[in-house]
């Protein structure tokens, strides 16, 4: 029985984490729990040594000195504080009369406000909360199909995931052990072409079912829903005021963006230097738009602590269940699993990618970071496939798992904000039914789809992820400021080499234990 | 116990709120030290280990709050199916099994080291850094409020049970994705 035991501990263990997470209990703490039972079951029958703990206060601490992670909460924070110092709102409004007259041009609105948006921010809550509170009346007012409008909002929502500066690749860069600059670079290509793909369904459905995507009548098309305040711009004809005000919200954000992300590329600044200053430039644009109030940064600030603690909490939880899973070998059998896979590369990439999609279906993006990509991560090197690529292809996948019916974020979001009961249009006293979590569920579909049709693009052409060596071929500085990043890196590697070395220590002995008890 | 609970409540809530502000000090601190970094080519690793022991600070000493607020995600595709009742007491079972066993083995493990550390004044191995043991208790302090929140959330659920106490707000609570998926 023991015998057994011990022989499929890892295949034991990932079937019970699979128990344990469907429990329902907080994430980050069944993780924990899973791994801390099945240290103690290995403790009791001898396969594992009984130190075998010792060694989780300095992961956990190493998980604390972990400088990549530090940009989660600054750029959380710069993002809060422009989404809630009106940015969306602005943004919206003027890109919505500007877009309105085409057909599909509210719809092409919101894709082109959700990639504004998620180049600032990055956070998808807030993209899909305000897109969804003010576009999706206007786009119901005028009648756009519920479907199209709940999914194109939702969708362009989550592209905060893929476009850099994103949450997901930070935490990805850091799991892959890849810098978070390079990852921001490779998926600047692939997350840009995924917007593309977005206006091109719309830009298909106006032509198809031009009846779903109707332009703005007439009488919709001035600044109707909050008049022209500006009043140096009153005196011009209105095409000049409405470039003024596009400039006028766009320009501030776009340029901060700008220079927090060209820093970072250009290695002049860390990512989390980057964020830093960011969430600085941020604080200050809130101040000059007279946004800012000590209940605005009371608020941002209590998100991002919220943010921060729930992800670091599962990336505790997973510490300890990885501490246990790698001492039994867990991360061999995954390697074995997947690099015996028919058709080499391709077939491990087919097999991770469809198992990442099934995935999405329960897990949200930081489980599916914290649990399975370490898995994943030492079978890619071994496969020669590069990290940077592979990083961008699953965060790409991944995007997926906000939209997927019937647990994406993404569309709690957008449901938490559309409406339930059937109201009265304010401005033209029409009907308006509510909008049904089927028509949301129904709306997400094609975008999941084109989210397919992009990871299989990325696949087929590996060379839309860019990598820095081909940008160091062709500018020489900025091969030069990479090659002192580099040198940077490698001294922090050094120094996580000197964290991880218990660990070590640790692993030999467990193996030295079990060369002593082969009975 | 109510009390107790209410108490408890209350002291998670102050205490998330004030490390909140360390955000905010973090951002600050991170961002001089970037532009010093760049201005005059010296960086102060006092001040880039401060941005570490802060967010530490932040994540660890923030955790009962976000259990108290149910930000923790949980997955709950088939939890959400039970009853009110089945769901406490699935809550119970893991505030009993997962969460407080696992408070206890970290701060367990930690102390000593915290105390090792205290004990010793072991200091950054980078010039000029920082003192390590008030970081390291926070390892302990962050997972002591942790259970404390959890012991309330105990009794909360027990109570709930006992039919003395309103039903628990956090089984459906913002983080969970079911309360999401319900109409």
């Amino acid at each position: 029985m023991t015998e057994l035991l011990s022989a499929n501990m890892a295949p034991l263990m990932f079937a019970s984490l699979v128990v344990f997470l469907l429990v329902g209990f907080p994430v980050a703490f069944s993780l924990g729990a899973c791994g801390l039972f099945f240290s103690l079951v290995g403790i009791e029958i001898g396969l594992l040594p009984a130190s075998l703990m010792q060694a989780l206060p300095l992961r956990i601490f190493g998980i604390m000195q972990n400088d990549t992670l530090l940009a989660i909460p600054f750029f959380t924070f710069m993002g809060l504080i422009l989404e809630r110092s009106g940015m969306a709102e602005e943004l919206l409004d003027t890109i919505g009369q500007l877009f309105g007259p085409v057909r599909g041009g509210l719809a092409y609105a919101v894709i082109f406000v959700g990639a504004m948006l998620a180049a600032t921010t990055g956070v998808v809550a807030a993209s899909v909360i305000s897109m969804g509170l003010i576009s999706l009346p206007i786009m119901l007012r005028y009648g756009y199909d519920r479907r199209l409008a709940a999914g194109v909002i939702a969708a362009s929502g989550t592209l905060a995931q893929i476009i850099p500066p994103s949450l997901v690749l930070i935490v990805l860069a850091d799991q892959l052990g890849q810098s978070v600059g390079d990852l921001y670079q490779g998926a600047l290509v692939p997350s840009l072409m995924l917007t593309g793909l977005y206006v091109v369904y719309v830009a298909v459905v106006s032509v198809v079912r031009p009846q779903w995507v109707p332009a703005l009548p007439p009488e919709a098309r001035t600044f109707g829903r909050s008049p022209l305040r500006d009043g140096s711009a009153a005196g011009w004809g209105p095409g000049i005021a409405v470039t003024w005000r596009v400039a006028r919200v766009m320009v501030p954000p776009l340029v901060l963006i700008f220079l927090v992300l060209g820093t970072i590329f250009l290695g002049i600044a860390t990512p989390t230097e980057g964020g830093a200053m960011g969430a600085v430039g941020a604080l200050v644009i809130a101040v000059i738009n007279r946004r800012f109030s000590l209940s605005l940064l009371r608020q941002a600030m209590e998100s991002t602590a919220r943010l921060s603690c729930f992800v670091m909490f599962i990336l505790i939880g997973s510490t300890v269940f990885s501490l246990a899973f790698q001492s039994v070998d867990g991360h061999k059998w995954v390697e074995h699993l997947l690099t015996s896979l028919p058709g080499g590369v391709m077939g491990f990439l087919i097999v991770v990618n469809v198992m990442i999609f099934l995935l999405a279906f329960f897990l949200d993006f930081f489980e599916l970071a914290f649990i399975v990509v370490p898995l994943l991560a030492p079978v890619a090197v071994a496969l020669g496939v590069d990290l940077v690529w592979f990083g961008v292809l699953l965060a790409v996948n991944m995007q997926t798992s906000f939209m997927h019916p019937p647990f994406g974020f993404a569309l709690f979001y957008l449901r938490s904000v559309a409406p339930e009961i059937e109201y009265e249009d304010s401005v033209t006293g029409k009907k308006i039914a509510p909008v049904t979590i089927g028509q949301i569920y129904r709306g997400a579909i094609p975008f999941v789809l084109i989210q397919l049709v992009m990871v299989a693009m990325i696949i087929s052409f590996p060379g839309l992820v860019s990598r820095p060596d081909d940008m160091a071929a062709s500018v020489d500085p900025d091969a030069a400021l990479r090659q002192m990043q580099d040198g940077a890196q490698a001294a922090d590697a050094a120094a996580e080499a000197e964290v991880e070395d218990p660990m070590k220590a640790m692993q030999q002995s467990i193996e030295a234990d079990r060369q002593k008890a082969p009975e | 116990m109510i009390g107790l609970s209410r108490l408890i409540d209350g002291l998670s809530a102050a205490v998330g709120r004030w490390v909140s502000w360390l955000v905010l000090a973090s951002v600050l601190i991170s961002a001089g030290n970037a532009v010093v970094r760049k201005i005059s080519d010296n960086s102060s690793n006092a001040l880039l280990e401060a941005q570490w022991y802060l967010f530490a600070a932040v994540f660890l000493l923030a955790s009962g709050r976000t259990l108290l607020t149910q930000d923790h995600v949980r997955i709950d595709v088939l939890s959400s199916r039970f009853s009110k009742r089945t769901q406490v007491w699935i809550e119970v079972f893991g505030l009993l099994f997962f969460l407080l066993p696992l408070v206890a083995v970290v701060i367990v493990l930690s102390w000593p080291l915290v105390v090792g550390a205290f004990v010793s004044g072991e200091m950054s191995s980078n010039a000029g850094g920082l003192v390590r043991w008030p970081v390291m208790a926070l390892l302990p302090l962050g997972f002591g409020l942790l259970g404390l929140q959890g012991l309330s959330e105990l009794i909360k659920c027990v109570g709930y049970l006992r039919g003395v106490l309103p039903e628990p707000s956090g089984i459906r609570g913002q983080g969970s994705s079911a309360a999401k998926a319900k109409p």
